[in-house]
């Protein structure tokens, strides 16, 4: 069995507790453990970073030091939660002197971090660690006829990794084709949805939202599945939203791709989380129905 | 006299500096300026100063906190007085409201709050560098 | 001695630390223009807001909404020719508007970002209809309703915690933050 600390971040408590549901679901199938850090802090998102640096990388740091001691490496499953925990570690490996002046105010928690740990994404667990064979080979109920669109998000893919693929990844299609459903073709799956301006720049954001919507719907998508819940709440969320300030009529269900690997994987969809959406998710079910009945 | 007294500010914020150079350089001390901790360290490296003056926030946030600690730690230039001027309190209010800067965490040997009153400042200055005499003596 | 720093300067001492080439490096190629999603909704684009900045237009570049519209998605940076960390550079620029309060009366951004900062380190965690009152205010009542809506259809499901959280080592927490902001004497 394979360990890894776990962070779910502030939204996973509530706002994305299918998410977290589900990861937890799907893990274990496949003899993952997850173990939640014990007492983390919220990791900013993107705002502590308008304010301080270097306070943003000491809240982020106390979380990777808690996972540090367990002698584990950490796992996010909220993108912003992984790009802040991967620039810190980041930097605590290039910048000696900010590490030491970040561990100086880490023992004020008897904590000490020195970046010996690697950060990874939920997903990349399922890419690296698990794998798209093992995944086809754990698929009982193919999501076949289902076309589902593979939304990277913006920062799973932005902390400058150095590799090229970054323009142009595919594993998250794969993922889903080892599901047994189809990736839509889906050229806007690394633009930004705009979660972080939800709340301050209304208008923009929810312009942002209707670009990706409408990019999954021209491009055949039943369902969009994402890998970080501020992506899943700003597409799902407020799409009625996007729908009232720009006379559209979008209805496209928007699930996390753990919740979607969790049917293809047999588990029922309440231990998924499923059922707490605002856009329904049952176009993505009867899609699934009628070859379940034959 | 005050003549070859050197002191060295260092601080981002380029009308604050040229207003309190102005004042140093007056009452008869040779100051020299840097914008950022990286330029203040080499200056720290070049020169022998006899006081610095160090603001707070400054780079990626409070860099000034991290500047003192080194100084602190370097059995040389912890000789150096250092003078903390900062608007802190105004810039980062919100976190603790109302609230002064916190002493206890700072290692360094006085702390001025911007705005600061011309006397009050050589006066401060003068009394460090004097503390520093004597410790030397 | 060393003459008085431009705001390109003051820009570029902000990111003294950066890994990104300073922004007197950029070639004005629109990359960042163009690949930017808020692009539309700024008043300068990224391109045309690095160009004011190294031309030290101070007064504009602080007052264009550009910098808080920022979504820190990074593709700017990523894409770079000239290697500019601009998404950094659009920190930069709110970290001096904030610290010195020329940020815009009516924008949301810098209130959130204090609102949000606010809450965590009272709690350790972040909490939405704890923040929601402080910055609320300044929505338009479109939004203001808009936002009412969701959240009350988010509760239903069950997807807004009824309690703030916090962390269990809450006076550990706070007092590593003020080794690192040496402010609060008195808590």
């Amino acid at each position: 069995m394979k360990k890894f600390a776990y962070f779910p971040g502030c939204s996973l408590e509530k706002m994305a507790s299918s998410y977290h549901k589900s990861a937890l679901e799907t893990t274990k199938y496949f003899d993952i453990e997850l173990q939640e850090l014990d007492d983390w802090n919220c990791c900013g998102a993107t705002t502590y970073f308008h304010l301080d640096e270097i306070l943003a990388n000491t809240l982020v740091a106390r979380n990777l030091a808690l996972a540090e001691k367990e002698g584990l490496d950490l796992v996010a499953p909220c993108s912003a939660c992984y790009k802040n925990a991967y620039f810190t570690t980041k930097y605590f490996r290039k910048d000696p002197e900010l590490a030491e002046h970040i561990n100086f105010a880490l023992e004020e928690d008897d904590l000490h971090f020195d970046a010996k740990i690697d950060v990874y994404h939920l997903i990349e667990i399922f890419v690296n660690d698990v794998g798209a064979e093992k995944i086809k080979e754990g698929v009982q109920n193919p999501l076949e006829g289902l076309v589902i669109a593979p939304y990277y998000g913006c920062q799973i893919e932005r902390p400058g990794k150095g590799v090229p693929e970054s323009e142009d990844p595919s594993y998250f299609e794969d993922l889903i084709s080892a599901m047994g459903a189809k990736p839509a073709y889906f050229p806007e799956r690394l633009r930004c949805c705009g979660g972080s301006l939800i709340m301050t720049s209304r208008v923009p954001a929810l312009d942002m939202v209707k670009v990706l919507l409408a990019s999954a719907e021209r491009n055949g998508a039943h369902v969009i599945a994402t890998a970080c819940p501020l992506c899943q709440v700003n597409l799902e969320c407020y799409q009625s939203a996007v729908n009232e300030e720009f006379g559209t009529d979008f209805n496209l269900p928007v699930l996390y791709f753990t919740q979607l690997l969790g049917l293809a994987l047999g588990i029922a969809p309440d231990k998924l989380g499923i059922g707490a959406e605002l856009v329904s998710a049952a176009p993505v079910f009867n899609k699934l129905l009628p070859k379940e009945a034959s | 006299m005050t003549k070859d007294i050197q002191l060295l500010i260092v601080d981002d914020d380029p009308d604050y500096v040229e207003g309190i150079q102005t004042i140093l350089v007056k009452a008869g001390y040779a100051v020299d300026v840097a914008y950022n901790p990286k330029e203040g360290f080499e200056a720290l490296g070049n020169k022998r100063y006899d006081l610095l003056l160090l603001d707070i926030m400054m780079g990626r946030g409070a860099e000034g906190v991290m500047m003192a600690r080194k100084i602190n730690k370097d059995p040389e230039l912890r000789k150096i007085p250092v003078l903390i001027i900062t608007g802190i309190r105004e810039q980062m209010a919100f976190l603790f409201p109302g609230q002064p800067v916190h002493p206890r965490f700072l290692p360094t040997d006085e702390v001025l709050e911007k705005p600061v009153e011309p006397d009050l400042l050589l006066e401060k200055v003068r009394h460090l560098l004097d503390l520093a005499d004597e410790k030397n003596e | 001695m060393t003459s008085k720093p431009t705001f390109r300067d003051e820009i570029a001492n902000l990111l003294y630390a950066s890994q990104g080439s300073p922004t007197n490096a950029c070639i004005q190629c629109g990359t960042c223009s163009g690949t930017c999603p808020v692009a539309n909704y700024m008043d300068q684009t990224p391109r045309r807001l690095i160009g004011m900045i190294n031309a030290n237009l101070k007064e504009d570049v602080l007052d264009c909404n550009t910098y808080w519209f920022c979504a820190s998605c990074y593709h700017c940076t990523v894409r770079c020719p000239a290697d500019i960390d601009i998404a950094g550079v659009m920190y930069a620029i709110k970290r001096y508007s904030i610290w010195n309060k020329t940020y815009r009366e009516d924008l949301v951004g810098p209130r959130f970002s204090e609102a949000f900062m606010k809450t965590v380190i009272r709690s350790g965690r972040s909490y939405e209809p704890l923040l929601a009152p402080t910055y609320m205010f300044h929505f338009g009542p479109k939004e203001f309703f808009n936002e009412a809506v969701n959240a009350s259809k988010m509760m239903l499901k069950g997807r807004i915690p009824v309690l703030p959280p916090r962390i269990k080592r809450l006076d550990n927490f706070k007092n590593m933050v003020k080794k690192i902001i040496p402010l609060g004497e008195n808590s």
